[in-house]
């Protein structure tokens, strides 16, 4: 294949303005002014992007700021990655901390940490072991498992004193088929076949086919829809 | 407007599909975002959508998405519609059922059979072939209604438009504004008909399609 366009490397401390990339690698500390297009995108460090950020293939470690948008093909994130706008793309493996200023559209999002959807969390289906808090004012999947990580001494004094760090999910509404949670607070859950597990506190549900409730989970209605 | 919104619960008992398809085909922009209207009810926020064009499009959906990719399907249902830039042959149109002859030999191309037509031609007289086939509009009636959206369709082309059919003491007039638009009449006009631009799109779309 003939390339179309040129690299982007950065290493150690430097900048650059943006544009449209094959290949585009920054280690150290980075600031890219203008938004960037790439086939494939490294970053290890300190990443800054001041624009939107397309990208097919996308991977960093340590911190990665996107002040605008971000659409992948796939994302593969160690540390953490704060976007402004958006989050689109077909799947993100995680294993740190993601948030998002507005909506999160997925088809597969996977991982470990802790994630802030400020808006929409839509994907197809959605695989989190929290070790952080997770947090989406929405969620519509089609199937959604989120764990907790088996909390430590130093994890359980931490959540104990700052209450917003505990591992937790808080949404207000979770709409899906299958849904299969622990240790997750929200106002309203609908879904097809829904569990319901340790530690969860939950306003309504409504379902359609099958509910599960552990015994150590607060549900406060429920409600079986349909036929 | 209440009426003319349909909640997601509803319909997806309605339509039988799920949550996890209805949010994969609005990833997909299936379902374009505007439809999602959030409303606050007594059992906290709630989805709608108009009601018309959400079930016209998920018809299409489910019946094209057997032959089709999302993707593909993303292509050709876009709210963009590339569908704009297609001309249609008046024997097409009578073919697929979207006017009757009466109202194309009326209304259509006089000189050629064979006339093509653009979506928006084909929009106007798929209006008025389906207020003369309901009985509410006379034929004079079609024509006013014919030259009024011929002369101003520049100013509706691309537009969201919707058409309001009133009579006050016998006399007909139309209203067309950009939608969504809400009228309030005084109590001596009758409403006969007000109709959406969207959903009728979606009709057409389904059956060009």
């Amino acid at each position: 294949m003939v390339k179309q366009h040129g690299d982007l490397v950065i290493a150690g401390v430097g900048g650059a303005s943006g544009g449209t990339y094959d290949m585009v690698r920054l280690d150290g500390v980075a600031t890219v002014n203008g938004s960037v297009e790439a086939r494939i995108f490294k970053g290890n460090g300190h990443v800054h992007m001041k624009g939107d950020l397309r990208a097919e293939e996308l991977e960093c470690n340590g911190n990665m700021n996107v002040k605008g948008s971000l659409k992948i093909g796939t994302l593969k994130a160690e540390g953490m990655v704060r976007i402004g706008g958006s989050l689109r793309g077909e799947s993100c493996v995680l294993n740190g901390v993601i948030s998002t200023k507005a909506d999160c559209e997925l088809e597969e999002l996977t991982g470990e940490g802790a994630f802030t959807v400020n808006g929409l969390l839509s994907a197809g289906h959605v695989d989190f072991v929290l070790h952080g808090p997770g947090k989406a004012n929405e969620i519509g999947v089609e199937s959604l498992v989120i764990r907790q990580n088996n909390q430590g001494t130093w994890n359980r004094l931490l959540g104990g004193m700052f209450p917003k760090l505990k591992p937790e999910l808080n949404a207000g509404t979770i709409e899906g088929d299958f849904i299969d949670l622990e240790y997750t607070n929200a106002d309203v859950i609908r879904g097809n076949i829904v569990i319901i597990g340790e530690g969860c506190t939950v306003g309504a549900v409504e379902y359609r086919s099958q509910l599960t409730v552990h015994p150590g989970a607060r549900v406060g209605r429920e409600e079986k829809i349909g036929v | 407007m209440e009426e003319n919104l349909i909640s997601k619960k509803d319909l997806l008992d309605l339509t039988g599909i799920s949550y996890g398809q209805l949010y994969r085909w609005k990833r997909k922009q299936l379902i374009p975002e505007e439809w999602f209207i959030r409303k606050s009810t007594f059992t906290g926020q709630e989805t709608f959508f108009p009601r018309k064009m959400i079930l016209a499009r998920i018809d299409n959906i489910i019946s094209m998405k057997d032959d089709l990719s999302l993707d593909e399907l993303a292509d050709k249902l876009s709210s963009a519609p590339p569908i704009s830039k297609t001309v249609i042959s008046g024997k097409e149109l009578l073919e697929r059922n979207i006017v009757s002859t009466l109202v194309l030999e009326r209304f259509g191309k006089p000189l050629e059979a064979e006339g093509k037509y653009t979506i928006d031609e084909v929009m106007y007289l798929f209006v008025i072939d389906s207020l003369l086939s309901s009985g509410e509009m006379n034929l004079e009636e079609g024509d006013l209604l014919f030259r009024t959206l011929q002369e101003n369709s520049a100013r509706l082309e691309g537009k969201a438009w919707e058409l309001f059919f009133i009579r006050k003491m016998g006399v007909t007039s139309f209203l067309i504004a950009y939608a969504p638009t809400e009228l309030i009449f005084d109590a001596g006009v009758r409403l006969v008909n007000r109709i959406t631009v969207g959903s009728l799109m979606e009709q057409l779309r389904g059956k060009l399609n």
